[in-house]
């Protein structure tokens, strides 16, 4: 080809990645306007039935980091799911791989449009949160600590969310499934009405095993920089990758293309 | 040789999509038309080439991936953006800074289209925004697969046009599946004729004309009179509403079209056409075909 090299992060393949995810209508509603509106609601019906306000503050602090975490998961699981078997069904990375953008470049560039796009949503949550509720000034360890597992769940959904839709390929099968693992995520997370504490056993035992579940229920300790012990949730966040690793791996081995 | 194709067999499923036994082979310059009706293997060819299906047997080429650029039948883009922010991301070049690039969008009259969504584009538009990529690849070896389908008369008279004149001074090999036999006598120079799954024969456009239909071939409407005056000459397989006379000599064509002279006849004459010479070739395999199995 005449064209300069292709680097495997390059600008301009960032800029149309992000135009891509920019460009679906799922991570605007569900990723940006959702948690807000969700966050809101809850502070403030919670607002009504508690006086006290060192406590009211704690707990919507809590509820505001947990609901965070939906972020990720509508950007990046739902959204990116959906336009990459959307694209998928379509046979656009097919047709980026005979154009030569091989499937690790146009990924690279994706996690970092994904993530541009997350520090956005990120600082419009967290603008509103703010603005709207009373919140917690967190120490700066929690910040940080809290940047991070926001960032290893969004790498680990993107991998998932990546190989859910190379394995079915289809846009409906694939926004059914993504869907589902929203809105599990969700419950077992404790963020739709049942606390932690109120689960069954085997529920709290699938709790366990999602990060999300120790972000909702347990971050408010680190964000206010107390003393946490972080071994379950490090065990979650391993397990949550291996799942999401081994399914990358098959996708990956099913779509190889070879030059004999 | 640019690429090698020898026993190559593709699968779907329990059935064979196609089978090549015999060696093929396309060399730096060749201009090869692939032509067979629907479900003769063109496109699956062209898949197992690009490594996009599974095959047993042996591709030998020393080109990349990357240096074999590829207009599939089905082309999609990403509809997030302008068709602008596409282009200059898969060239990844900015077409305000690329003068080819610039002068490419220019031939092909594409300077309007550039802030459309792809699906806003029409097909002809749509076509030529992947023609200009892929020329933008300047690959040696360039497969065009139906890349006039479903396109008006005149859409499709003016887009072969332009990519014959943009590849007449080029040395790049091009391998064009077509159903339009008059595109393939503008672009190819070897033809590769495809039924079933297997192969009818492979070769220069010429040879393949000579061999099947003689030194030329004259064109009547299929008429009871023009049957009647023509009863006596050898007869080529021709679509249902034509006689096709084969000339073996010049002598032979000229006492054939002093007689359509005589009888004020309109007739065509041709020494490549492709559509009679596949028709032949077909029905000569078939009978060579039906031989082997009676044995």
């Amino acid at each position: 080809m005449q064209n300069k090299k292709r680097k495997l992060i390059s600008l301009q393949m960032i800029q149309f990645e992000l135009r891509k995810t920019i460009g679906n209508p799922y991570v605007h509603i569900f990723g940006v306007g959702f948690p807000i509106l969700l966050v809101n609601i809850i502070a403030h019906s919670i607002a009504t039935e508690i006086t006290d306000e060192a406590m009211l503050s704690m707990i919507i602090t809590t509820l505001f980091l947990g609901i965070g975490t939906i972020i990720p998961l509508a950007t990046v699981l739902m959204g990116y799911g959906v336009s990459r078997a959307q694209e998928l069904e379509k046979g656009i990375p097919q047709r980026m791989e005979l154009f030569g953008i091989k499937t690790r470049t146009a990924l690279c560039n994706r996690v970092v449009a994904e993530g541009i796009f997350m520090i956005f949503a990120f600082c419009i949550y967290f603008g509103v949160g703010y603005l709207c509720l009373d919140l917690e000034v967190p120490v700066v360890s929690g910040v940080l600590l809290y940047i991070v597992c926001i960032l290893a769940l969004s790498g680990i959904v993107f991998c998932l969310a990546y190989a859910i839709a190379t394995i079915f390929k289809k846009f409906g099968v694939t926004y059914c499934i993504t869907m589902l693992i929203y809105f599990a995520i969700m419950i077992f997370s404790g963020m739709m009405g049942i606390s932690y504490d109120s689960m069954s056993g085997g529920m709290q035992a699938v709790a366990k095993l999602l990060p999300t579940t120790y972000i909702n229920n347990d971050f408010y300790t680190v964000w206010v920089g107390e003393s946490y012990n972080f071994v379950p949730m490090v065990q979650s966040y391993l397990f949550f990758a291996a799942v999401a690793g081994i399914m990358l791996f098959i996708a990956i081995k099913r779509t190889a293309r070879k030059l004999h | 040789m640019l690429l090698s194709i020898q026993n190559l067999t593709v699968r779907y499923g329990q059935d064979v999509a196609l089978s090549i036994q015999q060696p093929i082979a396309i060399e730096t310059g060749d201009r090869v038309g692939v032509i067979g009706s629907n479900g003769a293997g063109k496109s699956t060819l062209i898949k197992s080439i690009l490594g996009l299906v599974n095959y047993q047997g042996t591709i030998r080429t020393q080109l990349t991936p990357e240096q074999i650029a590829a207009h599939m039948q089905f082309n999609e883009y990403t509809d997030a953006m302008p068709v602008k922010y596409v282009m200059e991301a898969i060239l990844n070049t900015k077409i305000s800074k690329n003068q080819k690039l610039q002068e490419l969008i220019q031939y092909f009259e594409f300077e309007d289209c550039l802030r459309k969504k792809y699906t806003k584009l029409s097909g002809g538009q749509k076509q030529r925004f992947t023609i200009i990529m892929v020329m933008m690849q300047e690959a040696p070896l360039t497969f065009y697969d139906e890349v006039t389908s479903g396109l008006d008369f005149e859409t499709r008279q003016k887009l072969v046009e332009k990519l014959v004149n943009w590849y007449k001074e080029k040395e790049s090999s091009l391998c064009i599946v077509s159903h339009y036999y008059e595109e393939l006598e503008q672009l190819a120079n070897k033809l590769l004729i495809l039924d079933k799954g297997r192969v009818i024969d492979y070769g220069e456009k010429g040879e393949l004309f000579t061999k099947y239909c003689g030194r030329a071939v004259l064109i009547i409407d299929r008429t009871k009179e023009n049957e009647k005056l023509v009863q006596n000459y050898k007869k080529l397989a021709s679509p249902a509403h034509l006689i096709a006379l084969s000339c073996e000599s010049e002598e032979q064509e000229k006492e054939i079209t002093n007689l359509f002279l005589k009888h004020n006849m309109n007739y065509k004459r041709s020494n490549s056409d492709i559509e009679i010479m596949y028709i032949n070739a077909k029905e000569s395999y078939e009978k060579t075909e039906g031989k082997s199995y009676a044995k």
